[in-house]
């Protein structure tokens, strides 16, 4: 199990998920698709594509819930035939993460449930104290984006 | 709300002595589908953990050759797990050391017919 991250409290929670969840994959990014850390990729193109894809639904999901319920869905499980998909938010004192997890028949929905339900106080607790709100410029997204990339890949 | 089709079962195994709760679960989610527990039970919790134990303990009775595992029964410092399967469900009764398992085993083993149906 290979855990990399682009902060250091990220890891130490993201790593006890991994541990217990028996996940494939997991992945913690800020909800405009930048990376803070991820489990099981192998290739940099993969993570970019599932940060994209996962911030992406959130987004769609969120729009959805409020236009059902008048709040976002919290929580969004899709089971496919070997391997699941679960996405939730995190939210800590730095702000709101979207976590993805994949997962197949060494793990199972409840036990997911149940270990991220742990994440979420463990990285509510790792989060250090909010910085000075940090906008995420178009002209910067790249940049950030490859950075964290290459911090993930050793490639920094 | 209507009761499911467990509901009979669930409440006639906690009325049991020294049980604390009865839930069943699908086994490949980990999830609750009925159950009826006392306060203080971490349903979720429990059945998570359980069906995940039922899954491995059901594969290593099969890697072993010993054909499909019955019934599992934990026993802890202070009480007793036991889960018994039949398809996709599991029955899962939480119980105090106090409880009379064997008891517990024939009714659930019982209960198993319902799982079927």
């Amino acid at each position: 199990m290979t855990v990399a991250v682009v902060e250091n409290w990220v890891e130490e929670p993201l790593k006890r998920f991994v541990s217990d969840a028996r996940v494939r994959l997991a992945l913690l990014l800020h909800p405009s698709g930048q990376v803070l850390g991820q489990s099981g990729f192998t290739r940099a193109v993969d993570v970019m594509s599932a940060c994209a894809l996962a911030a992406a639904i959130h987004a769609s999901a969120g729009e959805l819930g409020r236009q059902l319920e008048g709040k976002p869905f919290h929580v969004l499980h899709h089971a496919g035939k070997e391997r699941q998909i679960f996405i939730a938010p995190a939210q800590t004192r730095r702000g709101l993460y979207i976590f993805l997890s994949v997962f197949d028949r060494e793990s199972s929905l409840g036990l997911v449930q149940l270990y991220y339900a742990e994440f979420e106080q463990r990285l509510a607790a790792a989060a250090p104290e909010l910085e000075p709100p940090q906008v995420v410029l178009a002209e910067n997204f790249e940049r950030d984006l490859n950075h964290n990339l290459a911090a993930l890949f050793g490639r920094a | 709300m209507s009761a499911t089709p467990f509901a009979d079962v669930l409440a006639a195994l906690t009325r049991q002595r020294g049980v604390l709760g009865s839930m069943v679960v699908s086994e490949a989610d980990g999830i609750i589908v009925d159950s009826n527990l006392q306060i203080g039970v971490k349903g979720n919790v429990v059945a998570a953990l359980a069906a995940s134990l039922y899954r491995k303990a059901r594969l290593s009775a099969g890697a072993a050759g010993l054909g499909t595992a019955n019934f599992v029964q934990l026993e802890a410092e202070r009480g007793r797990v036991c889960a018994v399967g039949r398809g996709d469900l599991l029955l899962v009764t939480v119980a105090e050391s106090r409880a009379n398992v064997g008891l517990i085993r024939v009714e659930m083993l019982r209960a198993t017919q319902v799982l079927e149906t």
